[in-house]
């Protein structure tokens, strides 16, 4: 009887202890913040290539480009996305299919160094935004990513400001998880960013003036 | 009457309530066809099979374009599908969601480019097949609860739903550049969850049943038998 009695009370204490653990784990994992790496290929775009030479700057603003999501309620950071080395992937992808050369400057005053730059390329994000089930109550993780793809000559002088949006969406049915819907969504809305940039260049009104008073259209 | 016979009883009675289930727990599946030209495909032909995801409201899951892909490849009458993601990264950026071809006649604008022509020729695509659909899920009633102690564990209780799985095949021609027919496939299915100790999920297989269904109307149709 005495030993039944001990084995209870020991039972009850391991009991009282692993339900302790486990509310202190939730706890944690309830405050704690998920850092998302956007990772993904993309292919290179089919299309016709322009006889050009473009310098491209890529500033820390976007190649260390991270986004941070406030769980509304707490008001605490809940998501960091970090997608700026992924974005810098893509362009690498897209540019040389859609310019002749392509020579990656570290600044603007580095452009003097080359004398046959045509064009020097800055994009820049300006909005990122996500999409997350649980907050629109619709089966998507989504991004929408606004864009300032700016254009300008060696010299300085604005070509063009590009303003573009893109987005991208995956279904909450084939990614479970919200580390892998965001990513796939970020990868749609890289891939609609491409897809954008290499169809649409030459059909914007000042960048199509452009290559037409250079003799390239 | 003894404890024996008592839970003999009771176990056969269970067992025939689950069967009743099984048999309840099928699925309803109409296909129909709508055929505006003649096909036919060799074997040194190919089609492709992509998903529509410029809705906002839903978009063709990859799984089942993938799975529609594998029926129509299979058996003696197989027809050689080229896998949606190696057609969208060998003809990106054409038909990405905000660029694909919505209607034939935006077909007849991209085969009027050079490059992406030459591109679709060298893939010997002679048919293009759009997917849309989607499986919405209705009617989920009951409630399993389970609990877990120092003893052991188990769930008790009883879930139902219903799937309802819609989905269209639009058949493109690439000889002709015009639309060849179209393929659509319903089906329905009610699933039970009954849990005594472990829940036995009784599934209605609802959109497998119209991955088959719509993958072999889909070969029949090329190959022009049906």
């Amino acid at each position: 009887m005495i030993g039944s009695t001990h084995n209870l009370k020991h039972m009850f204490s391991r009991f009282r202890i692993s339900t302790l653990l486990f509310l202190c784990c939730a706890l944690v994992s309830c405050s704690s913040v998920s850092t998302i790496n956007i990772e993904g290929s993309y292919p290179s775009p089919l299309v016709s290539q322009l006889p050009l030479t473009l310098g491209v700057i890529y500033d820390n603003a976007f190649s260390d480009y991270s986004f941070t999501e406030v769980d509304e309620y707490s008001g605490e950071d809940q998501y960091i996305i970090n997608s700026g080395a992924s974005q810098v992937e893509l362009f690498s992808t897209i540019l040389p299919a859609v310019f002749n050369q392509v020579i990656y400057l570290s600044s603007a005053d580095e452009a003097s160094a080359y004398p046959n730059l045509d064009i020097i390329f800055t994009p820049a994000i300006e909005e990122f935004q996500i999409g997350l089930p649980q907050k629109t109550r619709l089966d998507v993780y989504e991004i929408w990513v606004k864009y300032n793809m700016r254009l300008t000559a060696p010299n300085g002088s604005s070509i063009a400001d590009w303003v573009m949006t893109a987005y991208g969406k995956a279904p909450q049915s084939t990614f479970g998880s919200v580390d892998a819907g965001v990513n796939e969504a970020a990868i749609e809305a890289f891939r609609d960013l491409a897809a954008t940039f290499s169809l649409g260049l030459t059909s914007i009104p000042e960048v199509n003036n452009w290559l037409q008073v250079n003799n390239v259209l | 009457m003894n404890n024996n016979d008592f839970s003999v009883k009771t176990a056969l009675q269970i067992c025939q309530v689950f069967f009743l289930m099984i048999l309840t727990a099928c699925t309803t599946t109409e296909i129909d066809q709508f055929r505006q030209s003649d096909t036919e495909i060799s074997a040194d032909e190919s089609i492709v099979i992509l998903g529509r995801r410029q809705g906002t409201s839903h978009e063709t899951e990859l799984d089942f374009v993938e799975c529609v892909g594998d029926v129509v490849a299979s058996g003696n009458d197989g027809i050689n599908v080229i896998p949606e993601e190696t057609f969208l990264d060998e003809m990106f950026p054409f038909f990405e969601p905000r660029t694909a071809p919505m209607r034939t006649d935006h077909l007849e604008q991209l085969m009027a480019q050079d490059i992406a022509a030459e591109k679709l020729e060298d893939f010997g695509v002679e048919y293009i097949v759009w997917l849309d659909g989607l499986t919405q899920r209705s009617g989920e009633t009951g409630s399993i609860s389970c609990a877990v102690g120092p003893g052991g564990g188990g769930c008790f209780g009883f879930g139902t739903w219903t799937d309802d799985s819609n989905f269209e095949a639009e058949i493109w021609d690439m000889d002709t550049l015009t639309s060849a027919g179209a393929i659509s496939a319903d089906a329905n299915g009610q699933s039970y969850l009954p849990a005594i100790f472990l829940p036995i999920p009784l599934l209605a297989r609802v959109e497998s049943n119209v991955c088959s269904g719509m993958g072999e109307q889909l070969k029949s149709f090329l190959n022009g038998s049906v």
